[in-house]
């Protein structure tokens, strides 16, 4: 208790800025920088990180680490946040439900954690949501795409401790349906994961094509149980309906190995407009190499190639060099959460969470991604990420996107109040 | 419609092959030994990593990779029924689901250790990469491959056990132990060459899985040994005939299921799997007990 609590000096400093603050204004009170380290943090910061580090997506989690662990070192080795250590703890997330929150109950109760981050399925983030409103601790999610999470629990439920900082589904059906209604087909097809994730996609990306193209077909859905391996009956399904397009969110190494299964079955002959919402991510692209086709539409929710500015490049080189591998989405996610907390800490000067969600709401910053801003009233961050058409490139052991096209997250994201048409795209303003 | 029902059937057979390939070895290991191998899995991924590992060093030969990788599982095999299995036999069958389960988990671990816990694609075999056009679409010729390798694999095991002398002595210490032993076969000795073929069968599955599913993931043992449990428990725990007729019916229920009735392709299998436990508990070539 006493430990904790506020000593007479910090008081004292605390009045003192205060009053700095009052007669300067709160234009100039932006403590970044130099200010931050002024504004003495108790204690080590302490952030719980849980990413799935077992079973067929163990890769994943290692990805988080490398993008985490980078973050720290950084940090650390520039004076911690505010002037105190940064500590990251990690653990496995198994995907299952109880896990998640297990790990969230030890983190906060028994390690002292400030801060929680990670979580890669979406039954885990919205399990989790109840429990962190009840430890009250901020909980940055880093690769967990449901939009229900931040419509339902932050913005209708209000559990304002969570904040994401990945796209959402937004990206992988809105968007997709921005760029596929440019494409001269008419009739779309799915083979996607058969749970929440894979229906909600498809869902988004029929509703907006819909919308945008009047007269799209839909003729034809195939859902995989997750642990897929054999696609071929659904590619069977898919080939009888005889589509234009084929949309897919199979992700991971499902993804991989639908794709080689289809191009075996000659489906890319026939079928020449294929896009893949999480299809640049690095796992699957470094996975498929030389064998992903050309000319297939491609996103993620960030590509080490955009945005291609200073910022963007000199992180992935050094990405590259303490890891000898390329960012993958989660790397860049997770590396950012962490710096999301070191600004958020630095402008509140305190660790509280009431302060800390003050600060993240509405705080835009800068991260290898591009600039992002939490929207204040579901916690999203807003940001693009491109599609793009893969395409070779002899500098590369994979294929890149070659052309890109950005849909701004302010066209194609839900807006609030997430209710009726007017919440979902297009957009008439 | 005839030609999406013929590559239904063949995407199912294929299936069906495959899952028979994995499920051999753990209905040969239970038919003789009475252990239930959760391991069996995890050599199904140790196979498909040792061959990934040796044909990459040999510029790629696929078949040079399927020669040596399975033979290279059968030497973990041997260190797991001799040092470990062994000491469980006489117990209860919660401590041997215990410890081949242990097995799983250490051997995730150990793959994640050696490998790195991200996925590897895989190549595709040289001259089997490409496909064949069968009524007017086309057909992985690497699929045609597995179907024609799994009723290979039962032709030879059918030998094997009926017709040559080791496989007398492995049937005669299956149906009765003691009585083999009294009469001078070497159980234990027999049980570690059983084991270790059923380890090498395994390893064969995953070797074979390299081009097959594309893809190596830690952990990728775990979805493939549901299949051969439930193939298994169809079939009549134990029987290799069951075991093969338990894959087919499975291959191709699910095959059919996902084109024709995707909703409940999944359930299918076990309200199948549920039937045959509720009306024949032994399963369709079990013995009564």
């Amino acid at each position: 208790m006493f430990k904790k609590g506020l000593t007479r000096r910090d008081f004292v400093k605390a009045g003192l800025l205060t009053a700095a603050a009052t007669g300067l204004g709160a234009g100039v009170l932006k403590p970044t920088g130099l200010w931050a380290a002024e504004a003495k943090i108790k204690g080590p910061v302490k952030v719980g990180y849980q990413a799935i580090l077992s079973g067929t997506l163990a890769g994943y989690g290692e990805f988080h680490k490398m993008g985490v662990d980078m973050a720290v070192e950084e940090i650390n080795a520039a004076g911690g946040i505010g002037g105190a250590k940064l500590e990251v703890e990690f653990r496995d997330s198994t995907l299952k439900n109880p896990e998640a929150i297990k790990n969230a109950r030890y983190f906060v109760d028994s390690w002292g954690a400030d801060f929680l981050a990670g979580v890669d399925s979406s039954g885990q983030a919205l399990a989790l949501a109840p429990v962190m409103a009840q430890l009250d601790k901020p909980l940055m999610v880093t690769h967990a795409a449901t939009e229900k999470l931040t419509e339902q629990e932050v913005f209708k439920n209000g559990v304002k401790q969570i904040f994401r900082i990945c796209t959402p589904t937004y990206q992988d059906g809105n968007a997709a349906a921005f760029v596929a209604k440019d494409l001269p087909a008419m009739k779309w097809a799915t083979i996607s994961p058969k749970y929440e994730y894979g229906y909600t996609c498809w869902g988004m990306f029929k509703d907006t094509l819909g919308k945008l193209k009047p007269g799209t077909e839909f003729v034809a859905e195939s859902w995989a149980p997750f642990g897929t391996t054999d696609f071929r009956a659904h590619i069977n399904t898919i080939m009888d309906a005889n589509p234009d397009g084929l949309y897919s969110v199979e992700w991971a190494g499902e993804l991989i190995t639908m794709m080689k299964q289809a191009d075996q079955a000659g489906l890319f002959k026939k079928i020449k407009h294929v896009m893949l919402p999480v299809g640049a991510a690095m796992d699957v692209l470094e996975g498929l190499g030389a064998e992903m086709p050309d000319n297939i539409w491609i996103s993620g929710r960030y590509f080490f190639l955009y945005p291609d500015n200073p910022k963007n490049n000199e992180w992935v080189a050094a990405f590259q060099k303490r890891w000898k591998h390329y960012p993958a989405y989660v790397s860049e996610t997770g590396y950012s959460s962490i710096y999301a907390f070191k600004a958020a800490v630095e402008a509140a000067g305190s660790k509280d969470t009431k302060a800390v969600i003050e600060a993240l709401e509405g705080m835009e910053f800068d991260s290898p991604a591009g600039k992002r801003v939490f929207r204040k009233e579901d916690h999203q961050a807003m940001y693009s990420v491109p599609w793009g058409l893969t395409k070779a490139d002899p500098k590369y052991p994979f294929k890149i996107m070659g052309k890109m096209v950005v849909i701004p997250p302010e066209e194609c994201f839900n807006r609030p109040p997430f209710e009726g048409a007017a919440s979902m795209p297009p957009f008439k303003s | 419609m005839l030609e999406s029902l013929i590559h239904v059937c063949l995407a199912g057979l294929s299936k069906g092959m495959f899952i028979w390939l994995v499920a051999s070895g753990l209905t040969l290991i239970f038919g003789v030994l009475g252990v239930l191998n959760f391991a069996h899995g995890s050599f199904y991924m140790l196979g498909a990593y040792f061959c990934y590992t040796l044909l990459s060093m040999f510029s790629d030969n696929f078949w040079l990779g399927l020669a040596l990788g399975p033979l290279c599982v059968c030497a973990v095999g041997f260190v797991v029924e001799r040092f470990f299995l062994r000491y469980v036999y006489h117990l209860h069958l919660p401590y041997q689901l215990l410890l081949t389960f242990a097995f799983v988990i250490i051997f995730d671990n150990l793959v994640k250790i050696l490998w790195g816990g991200g996925s590897i694609g895989s190549p595709t075999v040289t001259g089997m990469a490409g496909s064949v056009s069968i009524a007017g679409r086309l057909f992985p010729t690497y699929s045609l491959f597995i179907m024609a390798v799994g009723p290979l694999v039962a032709l030879g095991l059918w030998l094997m056990l009926e017709k040559t002398w080791a496989g007398r002595i492995i049937r005669a210490a299956s149906s009765d132990r003691e009585m083999a032993s009294a009469l001078g076969v070497r159980v234990p000795a027999l049980y570690t060459g059983v084991f270790v073929f059923g380890t090498w069968l395994g390893a064969m599955g995953g070797g074979l899985a390299v081009p097959y599913v594309g893809l190596l993931t830690p952990g990728m043992g775990e979805g493939i040994i549901i299949d051969a449990f439930v193939v298994a428990v169809i079939g009549g725990l134990g029987s290799l005939k069951g075991a093969f007729l338990g894959a087919l019916i499975i291959g191709l229920l699910s095959s059919f299921g996902t084109r024709f009735i995707p909703s409940f392709d999944m359930f299918l299998i076990f309200i199948l799997m549920a039937g045959v436990l509720l009306w024949r508990p032994q399963g369709f070539f079990g013995e009564a007990s």
